[in-house]
Protein backbone atom coordinates (compact mmCIF):
# COMPACT_ATOMS: atom_id res chain seq x y z
CA UNK A 1 0.00 0.00 0.00
CA UNK A 2 3.01 2.23 0.36
CA UNK A 3 3.10 4.78 -2.40
CA UNK A 4 6.87 4.41 -2.36
CA UNK A 5 6.59 1.02 -4.07
CA UNK A 6 4.90 2.62 -7.08
CA UNK A 7 7.80 4.95 -7.67
CA UNK A 8 10.89 4.27 -9.69
CA UNK A 9 13.37 2.21 -7.74
CA UNK A 10 16.31 4.43 -8.47
CA UNK A 11 17.32 7.92 -9.44
CA UNK A 12 14.92 10.76 -9.40
CA UNK A 13 11.19 10.90 -8.94
CA UNK A 14 9.40 12.74 -11.71
CA UNK A 15 10.09 16.42 -11.04
CA UNK A 16 7.14 18.79 -10.74
CA UNK A 17 5.77 20.51 -13.84
CA UNK A 18 7.98 23.28 -15.11
CA UNK A 19 11.14 21.90 -13.52
CA UNK A 20 13.81 20.65 -15.86
CA UNK A 21 16.65 18.76 -14.31
CA UNK A 22 19.98 17.96 -15.88
CA UNK A 23 21.36 14.47 -16.44
CA UNK A 24 22.42 13.18 -13.05
CA UNK A 25 25.07 10.72 -14.17
CA UNK A 26 27.60 13.16 -15.61
CA UNK A 27 30.91 13.47 -13.75
CA UNK A 28 30.18 17.15 -12.98
CA UNK A 29 26.82 16.40 -11.43
CA UNK A 30 28.05 13.37 -9.52
CA UNK A 31 30.88 15.38 -7.94
CA UNK A 32 28.57 18.28 -7.08
CA UNK A 33 25.94 15.95 -5.63
CA UNK A 34 28.55 14.35 -3.36
CA UNK A 35 29.52 17.80 -2.07
CA UNK A 36 25.92 18.94 -1.66
CA UNK A 37 24.68 15.70 -0.12
CA UNK A 38 27.51 15.62 2.44
CA UNK A 39 26.33 19.06 3.59
CA UNK A 40 22.63 18.25 3.48
CA UNK A 41 22.86 15.07 5.52
CA UNK A 42 25.49 16.37 7.96
CA UNK A 43 23.26 19.40 8.45
CA UNK A 44 20.25 17.22 9.21
CA UNK A 45 22.19 15.30 11.83
CA UNK A 46 23.59 18.53 13.34
CA UNK A 47 20.05 19.83 13.74
CA UNK A 48 19.44 17.01 16.20
CA UNK A 49 21.04 19.23 18.87
CA UNK A 50 18.67 22.15 18.39
CA UNK A 51 16.95 22.58 21.74
CA UNK A 52 18.81 19.75 23.48
CA UNK A 53 22.50 20.69 23.26
CA UNK A 54 24.43 20.75 26.55
CA UNK A 55 24.54 24.56 26.64
CA UNK A 56 22.90 27.53 24.98
CA UNK A 57 26.13 28.29 23.12
CA UNK A 58 26.26 24.78 21.69
CA UNK A 59 22.59 24.94 20.80
CA UNK A 60 23.34 28.04 18.74
CA UNK A 61 26.49 26.50 17.32
CA UNK A 62 24.94 23.28 16.08
CA UNK A 63 21.75 24.99 14.94
CA UNK A 64 23.85 27.39 12.86
CA UNK A 65 26.07 24.58 11.56
CA UNK A 66 22.92 22.70 10.60
CA UNK A 67 21.51 25.76 8.84
CA UNK A 68 24.79 26.27 7.01
CA UNK A 69 24.89 22.62 5.95
CA UNK A 70 21.41 22.77 4.43
CA UNK A 71 21.97 26.15 2.83
CA UNK A 72 25.32 25.22 1.38
CA UNK A 73 23.73 22.11 -0.09
CA UNK A 74 21.02 24.33 -1.59
CA UNK A 75 23.70 26.46 -3.26
CA UNK A 76 25.57 23.45 -4.66
CA UNK A 77 22.28 22.12 -6.08
CA UNK A 78 21.87 25.50 -7.78
CA UNK A 79 25.31 25.02 -9.33
CA UNK A 80 24.16 21.62 -10.59
CA UNK A 81 21.13 23.34 -12.13
CA UNK A 82 23.37 26.09 -13.53
CA UNK A 83 20.81 28.53 -12.22
CA UNK A 84 21.21 31.95 -10.70
CA UNK A 85 21.25 31.80 -6.95
CA UNK A 86 17.75 31.86 -5.51
CA UNK A 87 16.23 31.42 -8.93
CA UNK A 88 15.23 27.79 -8.83
CA UNK A 89 13.68 26.71 -5.54
CA UNK A 90 11.56 23.99 -7.17
CA UNK A 91 14.59 22.52 -8.94
CA UNK A 92 16.60 22.60 -5.73
CA UNK A 93 13.81 20.79 -3.90
CA UNK A 94 13.63 18.18 -6.64
CA UNK A 95 17.34 17.51 -6.25
CA UNK A 96 17.52 17.75 -2.47
CA UNK A 97 14.30 15.96 -1.64
CA UNK A 98 13.10 14.22 -4.81
CA UNK A 99 15.72 11.51 -5.18
CA UNK A 100 15.44 7.93 -4.05
CA UNK A 101 17.83 7.04 -1.21
CA UNK A 102 20.22 5.22 -3.53
CA UNK A 103 20.71 8.37 -5.62
CA UNK A 104 22.27 10.28 -2.70
CA UNK A 105 26.05 10.52 -2.85
CA UNK A 106 27.04 11.50 0.71
CA UNK A 107 29.45 9.36 2.70
CA UNK A 108 27.88 6.98 5.22
CA UNK A 109 29.62 8.71 8.18
CA UNK A 110 27.40 11.76 7.52
CA UNK A 111 24.20 9.77 8.05
CA UNK A 112 25.16 8.24 11.38
CA UNK A 113 23.06 9.41 14.33
CA UNK A 114 24.72 12.01 16.57
CA UNK A 115 24.91 9.56 19.51
CA UNK A 116 26.49 11.48 22.40
CA UNK A 117 28.30 14.81 22.38
CA UNK A 118 31.73 13.15 22.26
CA UNK A 119 30.81 11.29 19.07
CA UNK A 120 29.24 14.42 17.58
CA UNK A 121 32.38 16.46 18.27
CA UNK A 122 34.75 13.80 16.95
CA UNK A 123 32.77 13.55 13.71
CA UNK A 124 32.50 17.35 13.53
CA UNK A 125 36.30 17.63 13.76
CA UNK A 126 36.94 14.95 11.15
CA UNK A 127 34.27 16.18 8.75
CA UNK A 128 35.10 19.87 8.93
CA UNK A 129 38.79 19.21 8.38
CA UNK A 130 37.73 17.20 5.34
CA UNK A 131 35.44 19.97 4.10
CA UNK A 132 38.24 22.49 4.58
CA UNK A 133 40.66 20.63 2.31
CA UNK A 134 37.96 19.92 -0.24
CA UNK A 135 36.77 23.55 -0.38
CA UNK A 136 40.38 24.70 -0.68
CA UNK A 137 40.74 22.41 -3.69
CA UNK A 138 37.42 23.52 -5.22
CA UNK A 139 38.44 27.18 -4.93
CA UNK A 140 40.83 26.38 -7.79
CA UNK A 141 38.18 24.70 -9.94
CA UNK A 142 38.18 25.34 -13.68
CA UNK A 143 34.40 25.82 -13.41
CA UNK A 144 33.88 29.50 -12.44
CA UNK A 145 30.59 28.86 -10.62
CA UNK A 146 32.19 26.10 -8.54
CA UNK A 147 35.27 28.19 -7.73
CA UNK A 148 33.26 31.29 -6.76
CA UNK A 149 30.99 29.35 -4.40
CA UNK A 150 33.91 27.49 -2.83
CA UNK A 151 35.72 30.77 -2.12
CA UNK A 152 32.59 32.17 -0.49
CA UNK A 153 31.90 29.06 1.59
CA UNK A 154 35.48 28.88 2.88
CA UNK A 155 34.84 32.13 4.76
CA UNK A 156 31.94 30.50 6.56
CA UNK A 157 33.31 27.01 6.97
CA UNK A 158 36.28 28.37 8.95
CA UNK A 159 33.86 29.03 11.82
CA UNK A 160 32.87 25.37 11.85
CA UNK A 161 36.50 24.31 11.85
CA UNK A 162 37.42 26.75 14.60
CA UNK A 163 34.54 25.46 16.71
CA UNK A 164 35.63 21.87 16.18
CA UNK A 165 39.27 22.68 17.00
CA UNK A 166 38.42 24.56 20.19
CA UNK A 167 36.44 21.56 21.41
CA UNK A 168 39.23 19.20 20.38
CA UNK A 169 41.72 21.13 22.51
CA UNK A 170 39.30 21.45 25.38
CA UNK A 171 38.50 17.74 25.52
CA UNK A 172 42.02 16.37 25.02
CA UNK A 173 43.19 18.81 27.71
CA UNK A 174 40.35 17.81 30.01
CA UNK A 175 39.95 15.20 32.70
CA UNK A 176 40.14 11.44 32.33
CA UNK A 177 36.50 11.05 31.42
CA UNK A 178 36.71 13.66 28.67
CA UNK A 179 39.85 12.10 27.19
CA UNK A 180 38.54 8.54 27.40
CA UNK A 181 35.18 9.32 25.88
CA UNK A 182 36.72 11.43 23.13
CA UNK A 183 39.21 8.65 22.36
CA UNK A 184 36.41 6.08 22.17
CA UNK A 185 34.42 8.37 19.90
CA UNK A 186 37.35 8.76 17.52
CA UNK A 187 37.79 4.98 17.54
CA UNK A 188 34.26 4.78 16.10
CA UNK A 189 34.51 7.79 13.79
CA UNK A 190 37.91 7.50 12.14
CA UNK A 191 37.53 4.15 10.35
CA UNK A 192 34.09 5.12 9.01
CA UNK A 193 35.32 8.57 8.01
CA UNK A 194 37.48 6.94 5.35
CA UNK A 195 34.28 6.62 3.32
CA UNK A 196 34.45 10.39 2.80
CA UNK A 197 37.49 9.90 0.59
CA UNK A 198 35.98 7.37 -1.79
CA UNK A 199 35.70 8.76 -5.33
CA UNK A 200 32.39 9.32 -7.06
CA UNK A 201 31.55 7.77 -10.41
CA UNK A 202 33.38 9.58 -13.18
CA UNK A 203 35.66 11.40 -10.79
CA UNK A 204 38.75 10.87 -12.95
CA UNK A 205 37.09 12.85 -15.73
CA UNK A 206 36.19 15.65 -13.30
CA UNK A 207 39.81 15.76 -12.13
CA UNK A 208 41.11 15.73 -15.70
CA UNK A 209 39.03 18.73 -16.78
CA UNK A 210 39.84 20.65 -13.60
CA UNK A 211 36.31 20.75 -12.17
CA UNK A 212 37.61 18.92 -9.09
CA UNK A 213 41.29 19.90 -9.04
CA UNK A 214 42.12 17.39 -6.29
CA UNK A 215 40.33 14.05 -6.21
CA UNK A 216 38.95 12.44 -3.07
CA UNK A 217 41.82 9.93 -2.83
CA UNK A 218 44.34 12.76 -2.85
CA UNK A 219 42.21 14.77 -0.43
CA UNK A 220 42.63 11.89 2.00
CA UNK A 221 46.38 12.44 2.01
CA UNK A 222 45.95 16.18 2.57
CA UNK A 223 43.45 15.59 5.35
CA UNK A 224 45.67 13.02 7.05
CA UNK A 225 48.68 15.30 6.80
CA UNK A 226 46.87 17.80 9.02
CA UNK A 227 44.86 15.43 11.21
CA UNK A 228 47.48 12.79 12.05
CA UNK A 229 49.89 15.05 14.01
CA UNK A 230 46.99 16.57 15.98
CA UNK A 231 45.68 13.11 16.86
CA UNK A 232 49.15 11.87 17.81
CA UNK A 233 49.80 14.91 19.96
CA UNK A 234 46.51 14.32 21.75
CA UNK A 235 47.60 10.79 22.60
CA UNK A 236 45.28 9.28 19.99
CA UNK A 237 48.09 8.17 17.68
CA UNK A 238 46.89 4.56 17.91
CA UNK A 239 43.75 5.61 16.02
CA UNK A 240 45.40 7.28 13.01
CA UNK A 241 44.23 5.33 9.95
CA UNK A 242 46.94 3.44 8.09
CA UNK A 243 47.66 4.60 4.56
CA UNK A 244 46.12 1.46 3.08
CA UNK A 245 43.15 1.26 5.46
CA UNK A 246 39.68 1.18 3.92
CA UNK A 247 36.36 2.11 5.48
CA UNK A 248 34.51 -0.85 7.04
CA UNK A 249 32.18 -2.56 4.58
CA UNK A 250 28.95 -1.05 5.94
CA UNK A 251 30.40 2.48 6.04
CA UNK A 252 31.71 2.24 2.49
CA UNK A 253 29.96 2.94 -0.79
CA UNK A 254 28.03 6.09 0.07
CA UNK A 255 29.49 7.80 -2.99
CA UNK A 256 27.88 5.03 -5.08
CA UNK A 257 24.54 5.32 -3.29
CA UNK A 258 24.94 2.43 -0.84
CA UNK A 259 23.45 3.69 2.40
CA UNK A 260 22.58 2.16 5.73
CA UNK A 261 19.28 2.07 7.57
CA UNK A 262 20.47 5.18 9.40
CA UNK A 263 19.69 6.98 6.15
CA UNK A 264 17.23 4.79 4.30
CA UNK A 265 14.93 4.13 7.25
CA UNK A 266 15.73 7.07 9.52
CA UNK A 267 16.85 10.32 7.82
CA UNK A 268 15.47 9.97 4.30
CA UNK A 269 11.78 9.22 5.06
CA UNK A 270 11.50 12.08 7.53
CA UNK A 271 13.53 14.55 5.48
CA UNK A 272 11.55 13.96 2.29
CA UNK A 273 8.11 13.24 3.71
CA UNK A 274 6.55 16.66 3.24
CA UNK A 275 7.95 16.88 -0.28
CA UNK A 276 6.64 13.44 -1.19
CA UNK A 277 3.21 13.84 0.38
CA UNK A 278 2.54 17.33 -0.93
CA UNK A 279 3.95 17.50 -4.45
CA UNK A 280 4.68 21.05 -5.50
CA UNK A 281 4.38 22.47 -1.98
CA UNK A 282 6.29 25.70 -1.42
CA UNK A 283 7.86 26.75 1.88
CA UNK B 1 8.65 56.47 -31.16
CA UNK B 2 9.35 55.84 -27.50
CA UNK B 3 8.21 58.87 -25.57
CA UNK B 4 9.11 57.53 -22.14
CA UNK B 5 11.75 59.43 -20.29
CA UNK B 6 14.91 57.45 -19.83
CA UNK B 7 15.17 55.98 -16.36
CA UNK B 8 17.94 57.53 -14.29
CA UNK B 9 20.16 54.73 -13.01
CA UNK B 10 21.28 56.80 -10.03
CA UNK B 11 17.67 57.17 -8.90
CA UNK B 12 17.07 53.44 -9.11
CA UNK B 13 20.34 52.81 -7.32
CA UNK B 14 19.37 55.14 -4.47
CA UNK B 15 16.02 53.38 -4.11
CA UNK B 16 17.61 49.94 -4.05
CA UNK B 17 20.48 50.91 -1.75
CA UNK B 18 17.92 52.17 0.76
CA UNK B 19 16.30 48.76 1.24
CA UNK B 20 16.55 47.76 4.90
CA UNK B 21 18.07 44.50 6.04
CA UNK B 22 15.02 42.64 7.40
CA UNK B 23 16.98 41.36 10.40
CA UNK B 24 18.78 44.65 11.09
CA UNK B 25 16.18 47.27 10.17
CA UNK B 26 18.32 50.39 10.80
CA UNK B 27 20.92 49.12 8.34
CA UNK B 28 20.41 49.20 4.60
CA UNK B 29 21.83 46.87 2.00
CA UNK B 30 23.70 49.88 0.63
CA UNK B 31 25.43 50.42 3.98
CA UNK B 32 26.26 46.73 4.21
CA UNK B 33 27.90 46.82 0.80
CA UNK B 34 25.60 44.15 -0.63
CA UNK B 35 24.77 46.09 -3.79
CA UNK B 36 27.37 44.98 -6.28
CA UNK B 37 26.06 46.37 -9.56
CA UNK B 38 22.94 47.92 -11.01
CA UNK B 39 22.33 48.53 -14.67
CA UNK B 40 19.39 50.08 -16.48
CA UNK B 41 18.77 49.46 -20.16
CA UNK B 42 17.41 52.07 -22.54
CA UNK B 43 14.05 50.33 -22.25
CA UNK B 44 14.08 50.83 -18.48
CA UNK B 45 14.79 47.20 -17.58
CA UNK B 46 16.87 46.86 -14.45
CA UNK B 47 19.44 44.25 -13.49
CA UNK B 48 20.51 44.26 -9.85
CA UNK B 49 23.42 42.14 -8.70
CA UNK B 50 23.64 41.53 -4.96
CA UNK B 51 26.25 39.94 -2.73
CA UNK B 52 24.85 37.89 0.16
CA UNK B 53 26.56 38.51 3.51
CA UNK B 54 26.27 34.89 4.55
CA UNK B 55 25.59 32.52 1.71
CA UNK B 56 22.81 30.74 3.52
CA UNK B 57 21.19 33.82 5.00
CA UNK B 58 17.46 33.10 5.19
CA UNK B 59 16.74 36.81 4.65
CA UNK B 60 17.96 36.71 1.05
CA UNK B 61 14.52 35.92 -0.35
CA UNK B 62 12.96 38.86 1.49
CA UNK B 63 15.78 41.13 0.44
CA UNK B 64 15.39 40.15 -3.20
CA UNK B 65 11.66 40.82 -3.01
CA UNK B 66 12.18 44.22 -1.34
CA UNK B 67 14.86 45.15 -3.86
CA UNK B 68 12.56 44.29 -6.73
CA UNK B 69 9.78 46.39 -5.21
CA UNK B 70 12.13 49.32 -4.60
CA UNK B 71 13.36 49.29 -8.19
CA UNK B 72 9.83 48.94 -9.56
CA UNK B 73 8.73 51.96 -7.55
CA UNK B 74 10.85 54.23 -9.74
CA UNK B 75 8.89 55.73 -12.64
CA UNK B 76 9.57 54.17 -16.00
CA UNK B 77 11.23 51.02 -14.72
CA UNK B 78 10.28 47.92 -16.70
CA UNK B 79 11.36 44.39 -15.89
CA UNK B 80 13.52 44.01 -12.79
CA UNK B 81 15.93 41.11 -12.48
CA UNK B 82 17.63 40.45 -9.15
CA UNK B 83 20.64 38.19 -9.20
CA UNK B 84 22.76 36.96 -6.30
CA UNK B 85 26.43 36.35 -6.90
CA UNK B 86 29.36 35.08 -4.84
CA UNK B 87 32.15 36.59 -6.88
CA UNK B 88 33.50 38.79 -5.41
CA UNK B 89 32.72 37.28 -2.00
CA UNK B 90 31.09 39.70 0.42
CA UNK B 91 33.34 40.44 3.40
CA UNK B 92 32.63 42.65 6.43
CA UNK B 93 35.04 45.33 5.24
CA UNK B 94 32.35 46.26 2.70
CA UNK B 95 30.24 47.79 5.50
CA UNK B 96 30.55 51.56 5.23
CA UNK B 97 31.02 54.09 8.04
CA UNK B 98 27.30 54.88 8.25
CA UNK B 99 26.55 51.17 8.45
CA UNK B 100 29.07 50.67 11.25
CA UNK B 101 27.57 53.55 13.20
CA UNK B 102 24.04 52.22 12.65
CA UNK B 103 25.02 48.73 13.79
CA UNK B 104 26.63 50.10 16.95
CA UNK B 105 23.58 52.27 17.61
CA UNK B 106 21.44 49.13 17.24
CA UNK B 107 23.56 47.39 19.89
CA UNK B 108 25.57 45.21 17.53
CA UNK B 109 29.32 45.66 17.46
CA UNK B 110 30.50 46.22 13.90
CA UNK B 111 33.41 44.18 12.60
CA UNK B 112 36.94 45.52 12.30
CA UNK B 113 37.36 49.09 11.17
CA UNK B 114 38.72 51.94 13.25
CA UNK B 115 38.30 51.31 16.96
CA UNK B 116 36.80 54.11 19.01
CA UNK B 117 38.76 55.10 22.11
CA UNK B 118 37.34 53.50 25.17
CA UNK B 119 37.99 54.29 28.81
CA UNK B 120 39.52 51.54 30.87
CA UNK B 121 36.83 50.11 33.08
CA UNK B 122 36.85 51.20 36.69
CA UNK B 123 34.88 50.29 39.76
CA UNK B 124 34.55 47.11 41.78
CA UNK B 125 35.83 43.73 40.73
CA UNK B 126 33.91 42.47 37.82
CA UNK B 127 32.17 39.17 37.71
CA UNK B 128 33.41 36.64 35.18
CA UNK B 129 31.12 35.69 32.35
CA UNK B 130 29.78 32.17 32.38
CA UNK B 131 31.91 30.43 29.80
CA UNK B 132 30.49 27.00 29.12
CA UNK B 133 31.72 26.46 25.64
CA UNK B 134 34.90 27.51 23.89
CA UNK B 135 35.26 31.25 23.79
CA UNK B 136 37.59 33.80 22.32
CA UNK B 137 40.16 32.79 19.79
CA UNK B 138 43.52 34.14 20.93
CA UNK B 139 44.39 35.44 17.48
CA UNK B 140 41.45 37.81 17.38
CA UNK B 141 41.54 41.24 19.08
CA UNK B 142 38.61 42.03 21.36
CA UNK B 143 35.63 43.78 19.80
CA UNK B 144 34.70 47.08 21.47
CA UNK B 145 31.43 46.99 23.39
CA UNK B 146 28.69 48.81 21.42
CA UNK B 147 27.29 50.25 24.68
CA UNK B 148 30.31 51.51 26.65
CA UNK B 149 33.02 51.09 23.99
CA UNK B 150 35.31 49.21 26.35
CA UNK B 151 37.59 46.67 24.75
CA UNK B 152 37.47 44.53 27.87
CA UNK B 153 35.25 42.02 26.11
CA UNK B 154 35.29 38.32 25.34
CA UNK B 155 33.51 36.21 22.79
CA UNK B 156 31.08 33.92 24.57
CA UNK B 157 30.06 32.01 21.49
CA UNK B 158 31.13 32.02 17.87
CA UNK B 159 27.49 31.47 16.95
CA UNK B 160 24.61 33.83 17.53
CA UNK B 161 20.98 34.42 16.60
CA UNK B 162 21.77 34.70 12.90
CA UNK B 163 24.61 33.29 10.79
CA UNK B 164 26.25 36.74 10.58
CA UNK B 165 26.42 37.46 14.33
CA UNK B 166 28.19 36.04 17.39
CA UNK B 167 27.76 36.52 21.14
CA UNK B 168 30.09 38.63 23.30
CA UNK B 169 30.28 39.83 26.87
CA UNK B 170 31.56 43.16 28.12
CA UNK B 171 33.33 42.89 31.45
CA UNK B 172 33.32 46.68 31.88
CA UNK B 173 29.57 47.28 31.76
CA UNK B 174 28.67 43.63 32.32
CA UNK B 175 26.45 43.50 29.28
CA UNK B 176 26.15 40.66 26.87
CA UNK B 177 26.07 41.94 23.32
CA UNK B 178 26.12 40.73 19.74
CA UNK B 179 28.84 41.42 17.21
CA UNK B 180 28.77 41.21 13.46
CA UNK B 181 31.10 38.37 12.61
CA UNK B 182 34.48 39.55 11.52
CA UNK B 183 34.85 37.59 8.30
Amino acid sequence: MSSATERPTSGLDAPPDGVTLPELDTPRTQVLLAIADDGLISGHRASHWTGVAPSLEEDLAFSTIAQDGLNHADLWYQVVLEADAGDSPAGVDALGLGRRPEAYRHAVICERPPRDFAYTLARHWVFDRFEAVRLAALAGSSDPAVAALAVKLRHEQRYHLEHAELWFDRLVGGGDEAVTRFHDAFADVLPEALGLFEPVAGEDAAIADGLLPVGHRKLREQWLEGAAPRLAQAGFGDLVPADDAAAPEDASGGRDGRHTDDFVVDVWPEMTRLYREHPGARW
Amino acid sequence: MDTRARVDAATVRRAVAGVADPELPPVTIGMLGMLHALTVTDAGDVLVELLPTYSGCPATEMIARDVRAAAESVDGVGTVTVRWRFDPPWTPDRIDAAGRAALREFGIAPPGGPLPDAPRPSGPDRSLPLAVGPTTSASEPPVPCPYCRSRDTVRDSAYGPTPCRDLRYCAACQQPFEAFRSR
